[in-house]
């Protein structure tokens, strides 16, 4: 009764996100004042493509944190899903159209499969795909014995692993999977639904929503995701490899969550997360640059990330004390 | 014209009896308090009219007719609809978006079909008017205060054209200023031709808004009677059974 005419405030996602951006800019100011050969041309364009491959799979894993699950098998997904891709044609002689829907088609039953284990047998999914971490890159492993799958296409590798109008085409395809997620999560029934699942489970069922069968379509997309990243990193480097995608769930997930997505859900926006992409790329590629040893940049890259979830929390604690529902 | 009909409602769970031949009606466009200790059976009552349990004996009947809810669904496309204490309403979502939730309205956008919402807000923004109620449709309901959480809760029955709205403790938990604005979309709902039955326990503002007062004590009906006829002071000595019927 109180504030009839106050205009809609302000989201926190809206102030998360400027933030985020002007962070952004001061990443690339510093860096580039700082790191030598940082801001060139052809170091901008390796950032946008390293951001590419790891937004691929960030944006269904938006949707996957907004519903209240977690996805942490993406690094040895997306390594098992190239090297099944690249022993299909090589040692199978399929053809690459083929192969890439065989190996889509496993990204989808892989992340259907955890979704069912999610919502009938009831194992949270921290647990599934903490299986599926180890197991996937075991079995990316075991069945190259270490060694690199070579393939040969140039016209693949071309396209898919080079540029295309003078960008790299995995940037392209990563934009246009952010628009396609973007309208999801901002005009549709599904996306509204996903929000809804995320917000209040509870309240979800009881007006109709089948809030199992969203878990699994964000569950199933992410897995999807991988499939499709794997494919296009063979693209990149001629090769099925079982060692691409180190530690690569963990950029994921942190440009997730610095892009103003809450661990536990309900609050999150494609756009935080295509700058938090960003902002996790530009880091990475900095340090380097800045001549830091790699296994420090590691610790670095920790402690950034760390303070930025301390400040996206507790910026989403403040407007989300909500109540919060079952499970 | 009695909208709901309840005859000889038993229910059973097991040995024990919780509702013993209930027989109460409901007119269209009243008020009925449905008032009872802890365990007299009220919350059973009212997941049976909902759908939620089906009776062991006895008949409802609906607009005159005889009706078997065998699930919450049955219930409700009859136009009978729960607003539960724990409001079920989705605190990331702006009021509008649960008020449509899962009957979005859509409109043409090239080959795509979107969420139109700016006809949502709108319409929504005519249901908070028609409640008297103050609500804004673009705002998230996590910022609302507990009174208009429970218009947002009752515009969802608005939508669905409900004729039968039950409240659960409406007034729980919430702030004396609330209240006032609770009991005032009560009062409009009842303008409107809806009927409504309220379970509370707190006594005065089930009087200030009931025209009729209904008593349960362990699972027998044992007062139904007109609120300017009664008073607390009767209803409290039901409730507790210091007065064994009226």
């Amino acid at each position: 009764m109180t504030n009839s005419n106050s205009k809609p405030k302000t989201s926190v996602s809206n102030i998360h996100e400027l933030g985020l951006l002007v962070a952004c800019v001061l990443v690339l100011l510093i860096f580039s004042f700082t790191a030598p050969n940082f801001f060139t041309e052809r170091n901008l364009l390796s950032i946008l493509r390293s951001a590419s491959y790891v937004g691929l799979v960030a944006f269904p894993m938006t949707f996957v944190l907004i519903s209240r699950e977690i996805d942490i098998s993406v690094g040895p997904s997306v390594a098992y899903s190239g090297v099944l891709f690249a022993c299909l044609i090589k040692w199978y002689g399929i053809s690459y159209p083929l192969a890439t829907i065989i190996v889509l088609l496993w990204g989808l039953v892989l992340g259907y499969v955890v979704g069912i284990v999610r919502t009938k047998l009831f194992v949270p999914t921290f647990i599934t795909t903490l299986a599926l971490w180890s197991a996937l890159r075991g079995m990316a492993l075991w069945q190259t014995d270490g060694m690199p799958v070579m393939i040969g296409s140039k016209a693949f590798r071309h396209f898919f692993g080079g540029d295309f109008l003078g960008f790299p085409t995995v940037t392209w395809i990563m934009l246009v999977v952010f628009i396609i997620f973007w309208f999801l999560s901002t005009y549709s029934v599904l996306g509204t639904n996903i929000y809804a699942v995320g917000g209040n489970p509870k309240a979800a069922r009881s007006v109709g929503i089948n809030v199992d069968g969203i878990k699994i379509i964000t569950l199933t997309a992410t897995s999807f995701f991988s499939a499709v990243v794997g494919i296009l990193f063979v693209a990149r480097v001629s090769s099925g490899n079982s060692t691409v995608g180190e530690g690569m769930e963990f950029d994921v997930i942190a440009a997730v969550v610095v892009g103003g997505t809450a661990l536990g859900g309900a609050v999150g926006r494609m756009t935080g997360t295509l700058l938090g992409v960003l902002f996790i790329a530009m880091i990475g590629n900095g340090l380097v640059h800045w001549g830091i040893d790699p296994d420090l940049n590691k610790v670095v890259r920790g402690i950034i990330i760390f303070l930025a979830v301390v400040i996206n929390s507790n910026l989403t604690l403040k407007s989300n004390t909500g109540p919060k529902g079952e499970d | 014209m009695s909208i709901l009909q309840l005859n000889n409602i038993s229910k059973n769970f097991g040995a024990i009896v919780a509702l013993d031949k209930v027989t109460l009606n409901l007119e269209q466009g009243e008020v009925l308090g449905l008032m009872g200790d802890n365990g007299a059976g009220k919350s059973t009552l009212i997941k049976i009219i909902a759908g939620n349990f089906k009776q062991s004996e006895g008949e409802i009947l609906f607009e005159n007719n005889n009706v078997e809810f065998n699930k919450p669904m049955d219930a409700r496309n009859k136009g009978i609809e729960v607003v539960y204490q724990d409001l079920a309403l989705c605190d990331n979502l702006t009021a509008a978006s649960n008020i449509y939730l899962t009957r979005e309205l859509k409109k043409k956008f090239g080959p795509f079909s979107i969420i139109d919402f700016k006809r949502m807000f709108e319409s929504a923004k005519n249901i908070f008017a028609e409640l008297k109620s103050e609500t804004l449709p673009n705002e998230t309901v996590k910022m609302m205060s507990g009174g208009q959480r429970q218009a947002v809760a009752l515009a969802r029955t608005k939508l669905s054209k409900a004729k039968v709205v039950l409240l659960d403790e409406p007034t729980a938990a919430i702030s004396v200023r609330q209240v006032a604005e609770v009991l005032e979309l009560i009062r409009q709902l009842k303008a409107q031709g809806i009927s409504v039955v309220i379970i509370s326990h707190r006594m005065p503002d089930v009087f200030a808004v009931s025209d009729r007062i209904a008593v349960l004590r362990r699972g027998k009906l044992v007062a139904n009677k007109f609120a300017k006829e009664s008073s607390a002071e009767e209803v409290t000595a039901l409730i507790t059974g210091a007065l064994e019927t009226a």
